[in-house]
């Protein structure tokens, strides 16, 4: 499946709605879902303030890939190279508005990088396993990984 | 999202309905500096009916926060649904808002609460 969008933050609620129902097909658990959901509505988010500077003309496409053991979502923009330092997420001591959207990411997704060897734009590859869930364990310390 | 504001008593309370997101937020965030900047003592948003928040609207509430700090205003929230409350605990805020249950709770203790919350 492939969506592509501009870049209204008022559609982000389709983006939501989109992944939970690709979420729940693909059988995971509700708690999951709407973990997923937020996921990439925080990744959809970063492309239209970072990479777009809250255009709501540019597009952005979103690919959701389902396998036997996980699900996989590729979400491709156009925009400026986002630079990671933007988009790190702050100490959750350090309390502030921002900071959030890649804690969040970085939380409810097993995996999540950057495709560096992508030159249109940005390309954020995340991959969810059925067999992983999030946990309070998985606060604070997930990495990217691949 | 619907965005409306109630006073009742000494308390002006923000009823927030919907989702809370990058395109809603900026909504709320409207409404609550607006009613710390006016000088309201106590200032509760209501989110009884908030179906989901993302990191835009913990911004806001975040940003609200701080600025009680400033117009030294009381600040709480209510009525979190369990997904809102759950992503104020994975973003370990839930200890720096004052929270309640309801709004017959956070009427009751608003104007006793530790002013300025945690930060």
């Amino acid at each position: 499946m492939k969506l592509v969008i501009n870049t209204d933050p008022r559609l982000l609620h389709i983006v939501r709605s989109v992944i939970r129902y690709y979420a729940q097909e693909a059988g995971f658990p509700e708690a999951d879902v709407d973990c997923l959901a937020m996921a990439i509505n925080e990744a959809a988010s970063n492309v239209i303030r970072h990479a777009y500077d809250n255009r709501p003309d540019a597009r952005l496409s979103l690919e959701v890939k389902s396998f036997p053991d996980r699900i996989e979502f590729v979400l491709e923009d156009e925009g400026r190279k986002v630079q990671p330092e933007a988009i790190r997420p702050r100490s959750l001591d350090d309390v502030r508005p921002g900071g959030l959207g890649t804690y969040f990411i970085r939380c409810f997704m097993d995996e999540s990088s950057y495709d560096s060897t992508f030159t249109g734009g940005n390309r954020l590859r995340m991959v969810k396993y059925f067999s992983r869930r999030v946990s309070s364990s998985d606060e604070g310390s997930s990495q990217e990984r691949g | 999202m619907k965005v409306q504001v109630r006073n009742v008593d000494n308390v002006s309370v923000i009823d927030c309905s919907g989702d809370v997101d990058l395109y809603s937020s900026t909504d709320l965030r409207g409404t609550l500096l607006k009613e710390m900047r006016s000088g309201k003592p106590n200032v509760l948003v209501n989110m009884t009916g908030v179906s989901y928040i993302d990191s835009s609207g913990i911004a806001t509430l975040v940003e609200g926060l701080q600025l009680s700090r400033e117009t030294k205003t009381r600040f709480g929230l209510f009525g979190l649904r369990s997904n809102a409350r759950s992503v104020l605990e994975l973003a370990r805020l839930h200890t720096v808002f004052a929270i309640f249950d309801n709004e017959k709770e956070a009427l009751e203790k608003i104007a006793t609460t530790e002013p300025f919350g945690g930060l």
